[in-house]
């Protein structure tokens, strides 16, 4: 099949995906001003960021002759679940006629998932489903690690040099067919950063900021305009809370089980059951990070959010208890870049002066 | 002995079960305070208190806390709904409601109560989900299961009447049991029919009666203060109102059947299973959907069923509601939705 995705965090994982199984893989365009403006357009008011932003990348794949948009489902409680069933009406109402094929749990509905699943998987054998499986998740993970190196090593070292090897990495990984040579290119770029390491300064010295909220605009640079370069740019580290392998995890392959309990289960002290999204396990991932020695914590989510609401509600309380400094930043197509950094910038600074002042 | 006050906040799910719960707490021997109606000074308290980004709903039952909180309750009544369905739960907000007011409320002095709803139907009268409360007043548990029966077989009489068309509005404003009891055993016996399914309503100039389905969550339809008293405005103007309360629950079942996968939330899934059935139905003129300012549900629901409403050729208007709604504003597009409805009947 002709097959396209939306544009979200990790595009490479799914193009290779769909490419080992043997389809025709059309890569979605990167989110830019003019695909938010198409999505914002066509897209209800109110509907979550996320959900604009995909509208416009499908909107703009519509001229490349697909057979159908593979997307991502989920059984709630928040609506990116129900994204993909939207999308379908409103491409429809716009006169399109393309498939919206949508990966839900097969706890949801197993017929259904076996009816996808038997599509995807075209003329490829179950042996090869379960080895293109197995190669994308560690191509995922080993993706993973090399980022955890560049967000801290981009806090000390020149920004582009850094990047120019993250993004060569990348080029190679697109590449990749075996699980072999996901390592082999693993290990050749973990030796490259590790000639990096000298600059990681004492421990004592070292300044890091957690980010959490919810994970597309966690994962997508591309619509968080950057946040996490920008925060590196003033000489602090990074970790987020979610990473490819999360997303691969819920998205791709539903059936495979959570790790990170344990941390997102200390999320139970402010919101007592899961409500959807992330926002249980972000508030577990804050106290974490508190708890790991972090400095602050920048907690992104897109406009109007409805979890990521009620952990916003709740942080103020987390911030006092634990003693750990929260910015919020809300993202939507009207969230000004500049406007960003210099909230950024004043949080940084607030931060290193108190670390100053206890140090002295 | 003093009784000990509950406070339960006007809004939210207040709505749909008070009169369960004005039972409750009566054959528990506890003494309910609601919160006043609606204000502006009210409002305005649980807007100062909460994020401006949250919708206005939210904002509302904020508001309703302080103000039990000021009434000096010894304990507020917040029941945490998560599902009253198999596979089906609230709105995310909805589920974390006791945590936002746990954690962005430090002031509070009454002690939150808020057992977990889990409930397989809309009648939450398990004993599980009543537990907190028969802990903190020791309240045994035959007494406990006696007095839910009561006030299950009291809400179901009031929900019936919301099925044979009454609107929560008739309802809504009395808040002692005995007023309630008399006025639902009134309802129950005498004939009268209630005005979404009364044949004769007189209209100002005369003119055409018109149908319309307000479709909207019970606390943006039923809180005057909040929708600018909108359904009385349309009573005036001559409209026989009909909402999603009024649609049988097989109606809805079937509509949600229909689809590959129903949403993930309670009551926007009542809300669509009502409208695609108004939209179908020949004797409804109009269909208004009345949502509130940032609610995520309804932007699904909203754009589905505006793609519907084209498809079924049926008047649809959006009126969205928020702390600041202009009350003119409002009228003007009523009114102006109305009048092209009549025109449309006339023409015909
Ligand atoms: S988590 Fe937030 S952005 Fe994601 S679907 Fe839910 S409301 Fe939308
Ligand atoms: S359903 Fe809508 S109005 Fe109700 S709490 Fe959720 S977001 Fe707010």
């Amino acid at each position: 099949m002709r097959l396209s995705f939306p544009y979200m965090g990790p595009t490479i994982v799914y193009a290779k995906l769909f490419e080992l199984l043997g389809h025709d893989v059309v890569m979605p365009p990167k989110p830019n001003k003019e695909i938010i403006d198409l999505g914002v357009k066509y897209s209800p008011e109110f509907a979550c960021f996320p959900f604009k932003v995909i509208t416009g990348i499908y909107l703009k794949l519509m001229d490349k002759n697909l057979d159908a948009l593979v997307t991502s489902g989920g059984h709630g409680p928040c609506r990116a679940g129900y994204y993909g069933e939207v999308h379908k009406k409103i491409l429809q109402d716009l006169g399109y006629d393309v498939e919206i094929i949508v990966i839900d749990s097969p706890r949801d509905d197993y017929k259904y998932f076996y009816e996808i699943v038997k599509r995807l998987k075209g003329d490829s054998s179950w042996l090869k489903v379960a080895k293109v499986i197995k190669t994308v998740y560690e191509l995922t993970r080993a993706m993973d690690q090399i980022e955890k190196k560049i967000e801290i090593l981009r806090a000390y070292n020149d920004q582009g040099t850094i990047n120019r090897i993250w993004i060569k990495a990348q080029e190679e990984f697109h590449q990749i067919q075996t699980t072999a040579e996901v390592k082999e290119i693993k290990n050749k770029y973990l030796n490259k950063l590790s000639e990096f390491e000298g600059s990681i300064p004492a421990e004592n010295e070292r300044l890091k900021i957690g980010i959490i909220g919810e994970i597309y605009v966690v994962l997508e640079k591309s619509i968080n305009n950057q946040v996490e370069e920008k925060v590196n740019q003033f000489g602090f580290e990074v970790e987020r809370s979610q990473y490819l392998a999360d997303w691969i995890r819920e998205n791709a392959f539903p059936f495979i089980g959570k790790d990170l309990e344990e941390i997102e289960k200390k999320g139970e002290e402010f919101i007592e059951i899961e409500i959807g999204g992330h926002a249980q396990g972000n508030i577990g991932h804050a106290i974490d990070f508190k708890q790991k020695g972090f400095d602050g914590i920048i907690h992104l989510k897109p406009f109007g959010c409805l979890p990521e609401l009620v952990s916003q509600s709740v942080m103020d309380d987390l911030s006092e208890k634990y003693e750990i400094p929260v910015l919020s930043i809300t993202i939507d197509e009207q969230t000004a870049d500049a406007n960003v950094l210099t909230r950024v910038e004043a949080f940084l600074d607030m931060i290193r002066e108190k670390k100053y002042r206890e140090v002295m | 002995m003093k009784k000990t006050k509950i406070g339960i906040p006007r809004a939210l799910l207040y709505y749909y079960y008070f009169p369960f719960w004005l039972k409750l707490f009566d054959e528990l021997s506890l003494e309910p305070v609601i919160s006043d109606n609606t204000s502006r000074k009210l409002l305005d308290k649980g807007v100062k208190k909460s994020l401006s980004e949250i919708c206005v709903p939210i904002k509302v039952i904020i508001g309703h806390v302080l103000n039990l909180d000021q009434k000096d309750v010894d304990y507020i009544f917040l029941p945490r709904f998560h599902s009253i369905r198999k596979g089906v739960v609230f709105c995310p907000k909805i589920i974390g409601l006791p945590d936002m007011i746990k954690h962005s409320l430090p002031g509070l002095e009454a002690e939150i109560i808020a057992d977990q709803i889990d409930s397989k139907s809309d009648d939450i009268a398990q004993i599980s989900n009543h537990q907190q409360l028969a802990e903190i007043f020791s309240i045994p548990k035959k007494e406990m299961k006696k007095a839910l029966t009561k006030a299950s077989n009291f809400w179901q009489r009031y929900r019936n009447l919301l099925y044979q068309g009454y609107l929560i509005n008739d309802f809504s404003r009395l808040e002692d049991l005995e007023g309630l009891e008399k006025l639902i055993s009134k309802f129950e016996n005498e004939k009268k029919i209630p005005q979404s399914q009364r044949k004769e309503i007189v209209t100002p100039g005369n003119e055409e009666v018109v149908d319309i389905a307000v479709i909207g969550y019970g606390y943006n339809v039923s809180d005057q203060y909040l929708n600018m008293d909108i359904l009385n405005k349309l009573k005036e103007m001559g409209v026989r109102i009909h909402t999603f309360s009024m649609v049988a629950a097989e109606i809805i079942e079937k509509e949600l059947s229909k689809l590959r996968k129903p949403m993930f939330w309670e009551f926007t899934n009542k809300l669509y299973g009502a409208a695609e059935h108004y939209l179908k139905n020949d004797q409804i003129d109009g269909v208004i959907h009345l949502t509130a300012f940032g609610c995520g549900p309804d932007s699904m629901l909203g754009q589905i069923l505006e793609i519907d409403a084209k498809e079924y050729d049926k008047a649809f208007m959006t009126l969205r509601i928020d702390e600041q709604t202009g009350e003119s504003h409002i009228i003007t597009r009523i009114e102006a939705f109305i009048d092209l409805l009549r025109l449309k009947k006339e023409n015909n």
